[in-house]
């Protein structure tokens, strides 16, 4: 990269924006994939691009919405096509170490990783990247209806998994 | 951007159990990896002990300069070699340095898979891989492997979009290697740490590396 002194503040400004927003990029990018080394790399090229692009960014309230978009693009045209087979769960425990005094959380996070991705997406978007309903239709091209009928499911199959509310959990999958 | 308080999703329905709420976050709140882009230092640093302060000032400058120019932790860049050196440091286990009785060939079928994806074939070389892992690397998606060298692991990158007019040495970072061009077009990068014997790596790389169309 040829950087110039002029491009200094703008920099400087990318960093700060990034340096906040990364870790959840990075946890989004890691529940798209389920390979902490793919988010990594993911994450990586989006933020190159994200810079390359950042000139076009008007508004700093956008941004968080912006980067999330460019990390869900990056992940899809560099693995969607290419996806290795490597993704199973014998990968859970070499990424996701048990958290050790927490059974529950171990529990669920195993749960999570058996998702299916049009489950786990939404959940983490809205959880983890605060994403309302209609910002996650918008970014998943889906209706709102179907992001709230996947998040009800999601969190009664992960409730199903940790044996909670089990009298409360329909069986809404028909 | 709303926020992603439980109150918040407990607003759209969502979220009904605050015990459950807070544990499904901590879930998803995965530990964040190690410090992968940690810059492996040179080895022979001694004489750093011995430079008048000066000059360690002066030094100090120009790091902070050349940091926010070049190093930023988020921003990859610069030359060939320089972007092969800053993968190699993105994935650090990579060359974690193994004793060679600990080291564990790569299954054939994944080899293949990675090959594949790359869109390469190779057959067979000497070396034990021990790592191999398809990349982004200048928005390609690129084969990228470890073999082990008589003295330690080997990175071994395939760069069928990268072309160079002759070898292009590679020295940053305490990692020395050659970007060598191939004669189906493109380019390999064979580096690994000061001493590795890398020309037979290379030279067997070649020859068996085809590209797939």
């Amino acid at each position: 990269m040829s950087a110039k002194i002029s491009d200094l503040g703008r920099r400087r400004e990318f960093d700060d924006l990034v340096r906040e927003l990364r870790p959840d990029l990075y946890r989004y990018a890691f529940w798209l994939s389920r390979s902490s080394q793919v988010a990594d790399d993911v994450v990586q090229e989006a933020l190159l691009r994200a810079w390359k692009a950042y000139g076009g960014l008007r508004e700093a309230s956008a941004a968080k919405q912006w980067l999330v978009s460019i990390v869900r693009r990056e992940h899809a045209r560099l693995y969607e096509r290419k996806r290795l087979e490597t993704v199973d769960l014998a990968a859970f425990e070499e990424e996701l170490p048990a958290p050790g005094t927490d059974p529950d959380l171990e529990k669920l996070r195993r749960a999570i990783f058996e998702l299916e991705d049009s489950y786990r997406e939404p959940l983490a978007l809205q959880v983890l990247m605060g994403h309302t309903t209609r910002e996650i239709a918008e970014l998943m091209d889906i209706k709102e209806g179907a992001v709230l009928t996947r998040l009800h499911r999601a969190r009664n199959r992960l409730k199903a998994d940790l044996g909670r509310d089990k009298d409360e959990i329909r069986d809404d999958e028909s | 951007m709303s926020d992603n308080s439980i109150e918040t999703r407990e607003a759209a329905g969502d979220a009904a159990d605050p015990e459950f709420e807070a544990l499904l976050e901590r879930a998803l709140r995965v530990p964040l990896p190690e410090e992968g882009r940690r810059r492996r230092q040179p080895e022979g640093g001694g004489l750093r002990w011995r430079w008048p302060a000066v000059a360690a000032v002066a030094l100090l400058a120009i790091g902070v300069i050349f940091g926010t120019l070049k190093n930023s932790a988020f921003i990859p860049g610069g030359s060939l070699a320089g972007d092969v050196v800053a993968h190699i440091n993105h994935e650090p286990r990579a060359i974690s340095p193994r004793p060679a009785s600990d080291v564990r060939p790569v299954s054939n079928h994944e080899v293949t898979q990675v090959l594949q994806a790359a869109g390469a074939d190779m057959s067979d070389i000497g070396p034990i891989v021990r790592y191999a892992k398809l990349c982004p690397f200048r928005g390609t998606m690129v084969a990228h492997f470890v073999v082990q060298g008589e003295a330690g692991p080997v990175t071994v990158m395939l760069l069928p979009e990268e072309q160079v007019t002759g070898p292009v040495a590679v020295d940053e970072d305490g990692f020395v290697g050659t970007i060598v061009p191939l004669d189906i077009g493109g380019s390999i990068a064979v580096v690994g740490a000061p001493g590795e014997s890398l020309e037979q790596i290379q030279r067997e790389v070649a020859a068996a590396l085809r590209w797939r169309l």
